[in-house]
């Protein structure tokens, strides 16, 4: 292999190294890091997050963006435990099984649903998706916050909290007091994450519609020239990354325990950042889900890194800011690096 | 300083894309003063070369003097501050800004205040023009002027910005005869005025009227400099084509007998179209297994009968009848579906340069061709077939094609339509800024297509390529059709009188 495709290469995997270099790095600076509690402290950190930034790189990789994916989450959220209040008191009789899918059926194609007002907007009344989805952001936090009137709801769905704090063990292994016990634990959420995962990975990679949102996002005007329906394709990935706001929502209330109306700090950024952490184009037509799912361990790694590290508190957010911007630096030289002849 | 000095030399120039050789050891020479011509089929080298020279490919093997010293050029900006100008077939000008703004772009006149001085850019504007005897107004914007007009002020742009060396890329292929005759004129003031100009064209005609001697490429190698008054276009294309292709040249230049079967299916029917005052009561029909040539000088409007009949402007009024039925309202993914294809003229618009061939292959008909889940295998193997097919000078199925030359590119741009079959193939001026060979390997294969029994819209401004390859011409002048050629003898100068 010559020296250019080795160059090659690495270009692609700049991310990973990034991220293996982190791993590295926090692993032999803290022994807290180094253990199993800790890796699924971060797999579970960074679950809800993962199924946001499946539609979010649906979004990118069409050149589109969608900024109301954290508001549309909370909304979400908000909504299902209302509902399930609610048909707590309208129906008391109402079976368990019904009471606890209802709320979740009826959110999760209303947050589908908003996203399909983001799609019209921007594909078919040519609105920036920039503005359309800030809109929607306002407008779905504004919600959220008239159904709690800033009272948190603590009482949501069973399923909500299961699927949020669970976790099922790999390895059974009988206690000397003679009760059985699970090694290696995995949280419910991390496998709906990763089912989230790799649906979109297969739609992206192994559907038509997949390779059509590769070539929207790489050129629009030639898709349109191949026959391609580029506005359909648009707001379809908006509608994703609406579907995939509303199911993050309903998970995350279970996370917290409680539905707030208030969004989550830092949420859509990181969102963003890690699928572009990873390697996907903010402009379109490079990318996908195995980037977003590097982007998510590098950003959950420093993220948890530092708070495992010796770090003055008060600038530790700024130290996590660097390390990002050398990881990005470090991603865009390689990519160069790659594309130069 | 001698007037015939050398300003410019190139000692074995290479360069590689990705594993394509575009430059092999280039030698070239320009002097001062001179006109330059540049020939050579697609992919011969000519875009890179200047490239090279304009600062655009920093990594090259070889050395470049100027005035006697070895300079390398880094980045664009690096070859403009030596004095080396380009001026592109795309015009790099900012439409909505006026005259006055385009010439002065980056370095308008300013106050201490940093505050633009409108009336001396005006002004000098003005005078800057007159140097090279054009009386325009400064104050237009750049877009309401013709394309010819707006090139000259492309060219007036680089000449402000101190370029001695100014490099036209295909400077006349968008221009009708009388803008030619103009850039002409300009050309003779710039040399008059001690500048040297690189001449980069496929009209062989323009080359010689207007250059002092022509460097032919081919297959990235400098096969000859020639004096121009010395050597015939015959020639030119000799030298261009290698030994065995002598023979294209000429058939260019003979009339052409036509040949149609009015007896045919009628696959296409245009009834009273129009659109605005470009197009007027458009009527024709386009048979099966036919080539209906369409041709007209730039903005007539036969480019835009294409781009109707596919959906990416509508007609006002009339309709269009695709095998009996009336489309309706036409859109690219209504068309495609009833089997109308459309090449479009710009290749970096209708390819997806950044994406591997078969990527650009599959992408019309991938419903066709693959099922869920794609195998990428599958589809290489169908574009390989097209490669071979379709002769595409590329490394693999899996290169990007970006890194195949234009020719290439636009046979990948034909590739994607032949995966399926189809009824109408709308080529809209499929063949512009090819060299003779590659045209006709692309004709070769629409020819293959009507023997399919597909019909065949082609519409161009090459009078030798609607001559050449269509059994039946229409000529479009100012938005109607202005003539009907079928079954007759004509030549290029009948063709051109219509328009």
């Amino acid at each position: 292999m010559n020296v250019r495709a080795v160059l090659r290469r690495l270009g692609d995997l700049a991310p990973v190294l990034t991220c293996l270099a982190l791993i590295v790095f926090f692993a032999s600076a803290s022994p807290t890091f180094r253990t199993w509690d800790n890796v699924v402290n971060i797999l579970q950190q960074n679950s809800v997050l993962a199924i946001m930034a499946v539609g979010v790189t649906f979004v990118l990789l069409c050149a589109e963006i969608d900024l109301s994916i954290a508001a549309v989450a909370t909304f979400s959220g908000v909504l299902t435990a209302f509902l399930y209040v609610q048909v707590g008191t309208w129906f008391p009789g109402m079976p368990p099984v019904l009471r606890e899918t209802l709320p979740m059926l009826a959110v999760i194609p209303a947050t589908t649903a908003l996203g399909l007002v983001n799609g019209f907007g921007t594909a078919w009344l040519g609105l920036p998706s920039f503005m359309i989805t800030l809109a929607m952001w306002l407008i779905t936090q504004g919600l959220a916050l008239s159904i709690t009137k800033g009272t948190p709801i603590f009482e949501i769905p069973v399923v909500s909290e299961s699927l949020g704090t669970g976790t099922i063990g790999l390895i059974a292994t009988m206690r000397p007091d003679g009760k059985e016990t699970f090694l290696l634990r995995i949280p419910h959420i991390f496998l709906v994450a990763v089912v989230v995962l790799a649906v979109g990975f297969v739609v992206l990679r192994y559907t038509r519609f997949g390779r059509a949102v590769y070539m929207v996002g790489g050129n629009s005007e030639a898709a349109r020239l191949a026959g391609i329906n580029v506005k359909a394709v648009r707001a379809a990935c908006l509608t994703i990354c609406g579907f995939t706001a509303g199911l993050a929502g309903i998970l995350l209330i279970g996370r917290t325990s409680s539905a707030q109306a208030e969004v989550p700090k830092d949420m859509l950024i990181d969102c963003i950042s890690a699928v572009v952490l990873g390697g996907t184009s903010l402009f379109g037509g490079k990318g996908g889900v195995a980037n977003t799912v590097v982007g998510l361990l590098t950003l959950g790694v420093l993220h948890n890194g530092l708070n495992h590290v010796k770090i003055n508190m008060y600038i530790k957010e700024s130290v996590g800011g660097i390390i990002l911007l050398a990881a990005l630096l470090l991603n865009v030289t390689m990519a160069k690096m790659k594309s130069a002849e | 300083m001698t007037t015939n000095g050398t300003l410019l030399e190139l000692r074995g120039i290479s360069k590689s894309f990705g594993g394509v050789k575009a430059l092999d050891r280039v030698d070239f020479e320009l002097r001062r003063g001179e006109v330059h011509g540049l020939v050579g089929e697609n992919g011969a080298g000519k875009s890179t070369l200047m490239k090279v020279l304009a600062g655009v490919h920093p990594r090259y093997e070889g050395a470049m003097f100027l005035r006697g010293q070895p300079v390398r050029l880094a980045s664009p900006r690096s070859g403009k501050l030596h004095g080396i100008g380009m001026i592109y077939q795309e015009l790099s000008s900012i439409g909505p800004l006026t005259v006055a703004e385009n010439l002065f772009l980056g370095d308008q006149p300013r106050t201490r205040f940093g505050m633009i001085k409108w009336n001396e850019m005006f002004r000098r504007g003005k005078a800057h023009l007159k140097t090279l005897d054009m009386t325009i107004d400064v104050r237009t914007p750049l877009e309401q002027l013709p394309l010819g007009l707006q090139q000259l002020i492309e060219i007036a742009r680089v000449v402000y910005s101190g370029a001695e060396i100014l490099i036209m890329d295909e400077p006349t292929s968008a221009l009708s005869p009388p803008e030619v005759q103009r850039l002409f004129d300009i050309v003779r003031t710039l040399k008059r005025q001690g500048k040297s100009i690189i001449f980069i064209s496929h009209f062989l005609d323009d080359v010689l009227a207007i250059c002092d001697r022509v460097t032919v490429l081919r297959n990235g190698r400098n096969v000859a400099t020639l004096d121009a008054s010395e050597v015939s276009k015959h020639d030119l294309v000799g030298h261009m084509l290698g030994a065995g292709g002598v023979g294209l040249g000429e058939g260019y230049e003979q009339a052409m007998a036509l040949r149609s079967n009015a007896a045919a299916r009628p696959v296409l029917e245009v009834v009273n179209a129009g659109r605005g005052h470009r197009l007027i009561d458009i009527s024709f029909v386009v048979h099966e297994a036919e080539i209906l040539g369409l041709y007209g000088v730039m903005g007539s409007g036969h480019s835009l009968i294409g781009e109707c009949l596919y959906g990416l402007r509508r007609f006002d009024t009339g309709t269009a009848i695709l095998d009996g039925e009336p489309l309706g309202r036409i859109r690219p993914t209504t068309a495609k579906a009833q089997g109308i294809a459309y090449v479009a003229p710009d290749r970096t618009v209708s390819l997806f340069v950044g994406c591997e061939v078969f990527k650009n292959v599959t992408v019309a008909f991938l419903k066709q061709l693959v099922s869920f889940p794609l195998r990428t295998r599958r589809e290489i193997a169908l574009a390989d077939r097209m490669v071979e097919r379709l002769k595409i000078r590329t490394p693999s199925s899996r290169t990007l094609v970006q890194n195949l030359s234009g020719g290439n590119q636009q046979k990948v741009a034909l590739a994607r339509w032949l995966a399926h079959p189809i009824r109408l193939l709308i080529l809209n001026e499929p063949t512009r800024g090819m060299d003779v060979g590659a045209k006709q390997e692309v004709m070769d294969i629409v020819k293959q297509l009507k023997q399919q029994n597909v019909a065949v819209l082609l519409i161009s401004s090459e009078p030798e390529t609607v001559l050449a390859n269509s059994d039946r011409i229409l000529v479009v002048s100012k938005g109607k059709i202005a003539a009907e050629f079928a079954n007759t003898t004509v030549g290029k100068d009948e063709l051109m009188r219509c328009a």
